[in-house]
């Protein structure tokens, strides 16, 4: 079951990958496999027992994938020492900030349907 | 006699090295943040430190340790595929808050891309430096292709998403709470486009609503800005 769900996500990047060169030079293959994956799934209505499985067992790794990317820190090291404060607080202060922002955004969207809704319903 | 240099080496330059330490430094932080529950014990910043540390140690560089990690790299490719997955699951809700979710991630993707820019030329970074970091809340790996196409180097963008996507996943979930962000798709969906993978995988240990959010907006915040940001640099320059 595992390895035909991680069949069917290898094949789905690899079509990505090709579709990447051909055409969409902007998007790397990985995005166009997961539009791809999700039309396809859009379009059969269910997920498949098989993908499911993979699916779950690659997600649940996810933290682990990013290790080996994060350890590049270690590489850049000294430019980021250069900018430090310029580069660290403003890395920092626009996530919060933004984070926060679209959190509450979203929020007050959320509650503003869910009165027209209720108004709606009355 | 033994030769003790000669298996230190074999061991340190093992095509295996980079996997098994990077496996046995994610258990020890797995195992570290599951018996204190302290949050910022984030997994990906403290196996991160800890293959720091083990790599200076023993004077590896990271172009080895890269290459000796690729079995556990070449699988991102599929794992973000595999967000099709808890996207499609949770569709109907996602279609449900249709509007609140295009508002949000149009407003609020302009807001996260522009404001960091901004706070970095007003404290004085440097052109190159200020490309890196414009793709600074989108996946890793558009982020690096959008900084190459607009001027910016695409090791430092990648360096500059992780720590957005380590900071937003540790301080992320409390401060949206403090502030009243109750609903868990604005939570998921706060955390996916500003914080990326890191805070789409923080945003799943919140429950599958959230993280489901969090993967729609990862995705859209990511296809948006590698299609978005390369045409308004060519138009602002």
């Amino acid at each position: 079951m595992l390895l035909r769900g991680l069949t069917w996500l290898v094949v789905f990047q690899l079509l990505g990958t090709v579709l990447n060169v051909l055409f969409l030079h902007m998007l790397p293959g990985p995005i166009i496999g997961l539009v791809l994956l999700l039309v396809y799934l859009i379009w059969q209505g269910e997920v498949a027992e098989s993908i499911s499985v993979a699916s779950s067992s690659l997600l649940r790794y996810l933290p682990l994938l990013l290790v080996p990317a994060a350890v590049g820190v270690m590489v850049y090291a000294k430019a980021i020492a250069a900018d430090f404060w310029a580069v660290g607080g403003s890395l920092v202060l626009s996530v919060l900030l933004s984070m926060l922002f679209a959190g509450w955004l979203m929020q007050k969207l959320i509650d503003r349907q869910q009165r027209k809704r209720g108004e709606a319903d009355v | 006699m033994f030769d003790v240099a000669g298996a230190w080496q074999a061991l340190i330059h093992h095509p295996l090295f980079g996997v098994g330490v990077t496996l046995g430094a994610y258990q020890l932080a797995l195992a570290a943040y599951e018996k204190t529950r302290w949050f910022f014990l984030q997994p990906v910043l403290v196996s991160m430190l800890a293959v720091i540390g083990v790599l200076v140690a023993c004077g590896l560089s990271y172009e080895e340790y890269k290459v000796s990690a690729q079995a556990l790299t070449i699988f991102l490719g599929p794992a973000t595929v595999a967000l099709a997955v808890p996207l499609f699951l949770n569709l109907k809700r996602i279609r449900q808050l249709f509007w609140p979710t295009l508002l949000t991630l149009l407003v609020g993707g302009v807001v996260a891309t522009g404001m960091g820019v901004l706070l970095a030329w007003w404290f004085g970074a440097d052109h190159m430096m200020l490309m890196s970091m414009a793709p600074k809340s989108v996946t890793s790996p558009i982020a690096m292709l959008v900084a190459d196409q607009i001027g910016g180097i695409a090791a430092l963008a990648a360096v500059f998403v992780l720590i957005t996507g380590v900071i937003g996943a540790i301080l992320g979930p409390e401060l949206l709470r403090r502030i009243g962000v109750r609903h868990p798709a604005a939570q998921g969906l706060a955390m996916g486009m500003t914080a990326h993978a890191v805070g789409t995988s923080r945003a799943l240990q919140e429950g599958e609503e959230c993280g489901a959010f969090a993967a729609l907006a990862m995705s859209l915040m990511g296809v948006g800005t590698a299609v978005a940001l390369p045409l308004v640099v060519a138009l602002f320059s």
